[in-house]
C-alpha cells in the first residue's frame, strides 16, 4: 500500500489555510483508516494527523498522534470533543465502519450509528468545519427497478431490516444533519463501490475467497469494483478539496458476476432463488456464510453506481478499472490459496 | 506453485507459451495480417529439428497453407463490404479474449509432460470457463464474443425460420441518436433480436440496435441475463437517456407487457403506448423517432388465454395458454414458423417542439398517439396485403 499516487494539487488550493491542516481520522486501525494515515503522512499539506480508535495504528509516523477512544462507550462524545478541540482539528474523516456484516449487531449499531452521532456531536462542539464520511454504494440497494447506473440523487433503498445497511444509512443522515446544523461546515460523503485489492479484506473478498461461490440460478447481474488504492486516493483527495456533497467513488467498467467468478478461478454453485433465502439464513445462523440473506439481492439485481459526479466536481479519476481491481485481488488471493501469503490484513 | 498460474486465467498461458517459443519463431517472417499471429506459433513448433527430412516437408507444407490462408483472408476483406462490420468488431475485441488454439505438442515427451502437469488441466479449465465470453462487457452488459457464439442460432431464425424481410432500413439515420418504436409481438420476445439483426444486415451503416426490455423479461431467470449479454437493456428513462446521449440507436416497444400479452384475437391492434414516456424522452434528448411495424411475430405463439391465477408466486406476470403450450410442455413454446416482415417508416422529427414540451402532458399524449396511429396504419396495410401467414 505504500504505492503513492499522484494527487493533483488542489487548483487554487480552495480554502486551504495558511497553516498545514490538522486531520482527525476515526477508525484509524481499520483498512481505510490506517492506509489513509499512511498516505497523509507523506503529504506536506497535512500538518498533523489525529488517529482515533482502540489500539495503535500500524502506519502511524512522525505526524500522527494516536488517542485510544472506544466510540461505543457513552463517554466517547465528550472525549472526542476534547481531543478535537485540543488538537485544533480542521477536518474529521469518519471511517469507523464495519466492512463486512457481523453477528454482533447490537455492538455494530453502537459503533456505526451511535458512534457517528458521537463523532458529529463532538465535531459540532469543537467547531470542526469539515466532515468526511465513508459510505458505500451498496446502500442504494439492489432492486429490479434500478437503472443501470445509479446517481447520487437516487434514494438509499438498501433493506432497512438489515442492521449492516440500516446503521450506515443512519450514519449518513447524521452526517447530513451535522452539515445543516453547523453553518459553513463542509460535509463530504464518499460512497465507494465494493473495494477489492491485494490487501483489503471485506465481505466481497471473503465471498470470492471461497472455493465454491454461491450464485443465484439464472441471474447474472453486472457488478463493479473499486481498487483499494483508488479508495484511499479518493478519501485523501476529498480531505484536501473542500467539495460538499455526496459522491459515488467507483472503478470504470462493469463485469457480469459469472465472469467475475470465472476470472477468480472459482466454481459457481447456482441456487434457485425461491429456496436461496432459507439456505442463506441457515448458513448465516450456522456461521457458514459471510453475509446474511438480505445480501442475496445483490446476486440477483443490479447495484451499479455512476461515478461521473466525482469525476467532475471532486476531480477524482480511478486508476484501476473494475476488472483490473479484480485481477489484482485475484493475484494475491491465489497466493493466499496455497498459503504462500499469510499476512494478517486489517 | 502450479496453482499460481492456474485456474481461471485461461487467457494467459497461450501468450506465455508463444513468448517462450519466440526466439525460434523469430526467424519466421512476421505475417502482415492479424490472423497470421496464430500461425506463427503453429509452424514454429516443427522448426525444432530441421535436420529431419519429414519435418522439413511438413514445414514447407505448413508454409504453403499459411500463405494460402493469408491470401484468402486478404481477398475476403477486399470483396465483402458487408463483412466489414463483423471484421472490425473482431478487431476491436481486446487482444486478451482472442485465444489462439494451443500449439501442437511436438513430441512424445512434450505431450506426456504436458498431460502430467496439473497446470495443463488448470489452464484447460480456465479456458473452458471463459471460452465463449469476453473478459469485458460494455457498460450495459453487452458481450460481443458471446453474441458471435450464439449468432448462428439467430441467423438461422432470421434466414430460414422466420424468413425475415426488412424494408426501408435506410430510413434509419446513418449516425447519431435515434429511437425505433415498434409493436411488440409474440409470447416469447424474439422481436428485439430480429430487429437488431434486420438493422445490422439491411442498414447501409450496419448499425447496432440496443433494445429496451421490460422488467418481466429482463429479470426472468436465464432469459434476462441471456438477452442482456445480447444487447438488451432494462427499459427505464435513465438507461434510455444514457444510451441516447452516447448516440446509440435504441429500439423501444412502448406497448410493454401489454404488447407481449396480447391475445390472438387482438393481434396487430396496438395497445396503449405506456404513458408516452418515449415521447418525453425524445423531446428531452432531441431524438428523431422511426416507427417500425413488425408483421408475423404476433402469430408465432398465438395466445388464446392468460392465466393470472397464482402466477405471481412463480414470479411471472401470467401463464400463456396457446394451442400447444401447457399441452406439450416446454416444447409447446416453440414459435410457429411464420413469415416475418419488418418495415421502417419515415422518421418523425420532434426537433421543432423544444425540450420544455416534455412537460406538456397533452402534447406528449397527442404525439404518442400520432406515432401509434402511424404504426397502426403500417400494420393494417401490411396485414391486408399479406396473403398467407406462413408464406407472406
Amino acid at each position: 500500500m505504500s504505492r503513492s499516487r499522484k494527487l493533483a494539487p488542489p487548483a487554487g488550493a480552495s480554502s486551504a489555510t495558511a497553516r498545514a491542516r490538522v486531520v482527525a481520522v476515526t477508525g484509524a486501525t481499520g483498512f481505510l483508516g490506517s492506509n489513509l494515515i499512511g498516505s497523509l503522512e507523506e503529504d506536506d499539506r497535512i500538518g498533523r494527523v489525529v488517529a482515533i480508535d482502540v489500539g495503535a495504528t500500524p502506519t502511524a509516523g512522525r505526524k500522527t498522534r494516536s488517542y485510544d477512544v472506544d466510540l461505543t462507550q457513552p463517554t466517547a462524545e465528550a472525549r472526542v470533543a476534547e481531543i478535537l478541540a485540543a488538537e485544533r482539528v480542521d477536518a474529521v474523516a469518519h471511517l469507523a465502519f464495519l466492512a463486512s456484516p457481523t453477528h454482533a449487531t447490537a455492538w455494530a449499531h453502537e459503533l456505526e450509528s451511535v458512534g457517528t452521532m458521537h463523532v458529529t456531536v463532538a465535531a459540532r462542539h469543537a467547531q470542526v468545519r469539515k466532515l468526511l464520511l465513508w459510505s458505500q454504494t451498496w446502500l442504494y440497494g439492489a432492486h429490479p427497478s434500478n437503472p443501470n447506473f445509479l446517481t447520487e440523487k437516487h434514494p438509499l433503498r438498501a433493506p432497512r431490516n438489515e442492521p449492516y445497511f440500516a446503521d450506515k444509512v443512519e450514519a449518513e443522515e447524521q452526517a447530513r444533519k451535522f452539515g445543516q446544523r453547523s453553518p459553513g461546515a463542509v460535509v463530504t460523503i464518499l460512497r465507494t463501490a465494493p473495494i477489492l485489492g491485494p490487501t483489503v479484506s471485506n465481505a466481497v473478498t471473503s465471498y470470492l475467497a471461497r472455493r465454491l461461490v454461491p450464485t443465484m440460478m439464472g441471474f447474472d447481474p453486472l457488478v463493479q469494483f473499486l481498487h483499494e488504492v483508488d479508495a484511499i486516493a479518493a478519501l485523501h483527495l476529498a480531505l484536501l478539496r473542500d467539495v460538499p456533497g455526496t459522491f459515488n467513488i467507483v472503478g470504470d467498467g462493469v463485469l457480469p458476476l459469472s465472469t467475475v467468478i470465472k476470472l477468480a478461478g472459482r466454481v459457481a454453485i447456482p441456487i434457485p432463488h425461491p429456496v436461496a433465502r432459507t439456505v442463506a439464513a441457515l448458513g448465516w445462523v450456522a456461521q457458514l456464510v459471510e453475509a446474511p440473506p438480505s445480501f442475496l439481492k445483490y446476486l440477483r439485481f443490479l447495484c451499479v453506481a455512476d461515478g461521473q459526479r466525482a469525476r467532475e466536481a471532486l476531480g477524482f479519476t480511478p486508476a484501476y478499472t473494475s476488472r483490473e481491481a479484480l485481477l489484482d485481488f485475484v493475484s494475491a488471493q491465489r497466493l493466499r490459496d496455497v498459503k504462500l501469503l499469510t499476512e494478517t490484513h486489517a | 506453485m502450479t496453482r499460481r498460474k492456474g485456474k481461471g486465467d485461461g487467457t494467459r498461458p497461450p501468450a506465455a507459451k508463444s513468448a517462450r517459443r519466440s526466439p525460434r519463431a523469430a526467424s519466421v517472417p512476421p505475417p502482415s495480417t492479424p490472423a497470421g499471429a496464430t500461425e506463427t506459433v503453429l509452424d514454429a513448433a516443427p522448426m525444432e529439428r530441421p535436420s529431419d527430412p519429414d519435418v522439413g516437408a511438413r514445414i514447407r507444407e505448413l508454409e504453403a497453407r499459411l500463405d494460402k490462408m493469408i491470401d484468402a483472408h486478404a481477398r475476403e476483406r477486399e470483396s465483402g463490404a458487408e463483412l466489414e462490420p463483423v471484421a472490425t468488431r473482431a478487431e476491436l475485441r481486446p487482444p486478451m479474449s482472442s485465444r489462439p488454439p494451443p500449439p501442437e505438442p511436438d513430441g512424445m515427451f512434450d505431450t506426456a509432460r504436458e498431460l502430467l502437469s496439473t497446470d495443463f488441466y488448470l489452464r484447460k479449465w480456465g479456458r473452458l470457463g471463459l471460452r465463449n465470453r469476453s473478459e469485458d462487457v460494455d457498460e450495459f452488459g453487452y458481450d460481443p464474443v458471446y453474441e458471435q457464439k450464439v449468432l448462428p442460432f439467430f441467423d438461422f431464425l432470421y434466414d430460414r425460420y422466420f424468413r425475415v424481410e426488412a424494408h426501408g432500413a435506410e430510413r434509419v439515420p446513418a449516425d447519431g441518436r435515434c429511437l425505433l418504436v415498434a409493436n411488440h409481438s409474440g409470447t416469447l420476445p424474439f422481436d428485439g433480436m430480429m430487429l437488431r439483426l434486420a438493422v445490422r444486415r439491411e442498414h447501409p451503416q450496419h448499425r447496432d440496435v440496443r433494445w429496451l426490455a421490460e422488467d418481466a423479461i429482463f429479470h426472468f431467470p436465464f432469459l434476462g441475463s441471456f438477452s442482456n449479454r445480447l444487447g438488451a437493456v432494462r427499459a427505464c428513462q435513465e438507461n434510455a437517456e444514457r444510451l441516447l446521449d452516447h448516440g446509440a440507436l435504441v429500439a423501444s416497444f412502448p406497448e410493454g407487457m401489454k404488447g407481449i400479452g396480447k391475445l390472438f384475437k387482438d393481434r396487430y391492434r396496438l395497445q396503449r403506448f405506456g404513458r408516452g414516456g418515449f415521447v418525453k424522452l425524445c423531446l428531452r434528448t432531441r431524438t428523431p423517432v422511426v416507427p417500425v411495424a413488425i408483421v408475423g411475430g404476433e402469430e408465432t405463439n398465438p395466445m388464446l388465454s392468460r392465466v393470472e391465477y397464482l402466477t405471481k408466486a412463480l414470479g411471472i406476470p401470467y401463464l400463456p395458454v396457446t394451442p400447444t403450450f401447457p399441452l406439450l410442455g416446454p416444447l409447446g413454446l416453440l414459435p410457429a414458423p411464420t413469415k416475418w416482415k419488418i418495415v421502417f417508416g419515415d422518421p418523425v422529427d420532434l426537433e421543432g417542439y423544444g425540450a420544455e414540451a416534455a412537460d406538456d402532458e397533452i402534447l406528449v399524449g397527442r404525439l404518442a398517439e400520432a406515432v401509434r396511429r402511424e404504426i397502426q396504419g403500417m400494420l393494417d396495410r401490411m396485414v391486408t396485403e399479406r396473403r398467407s401467414v406462413w408464406f407472406g
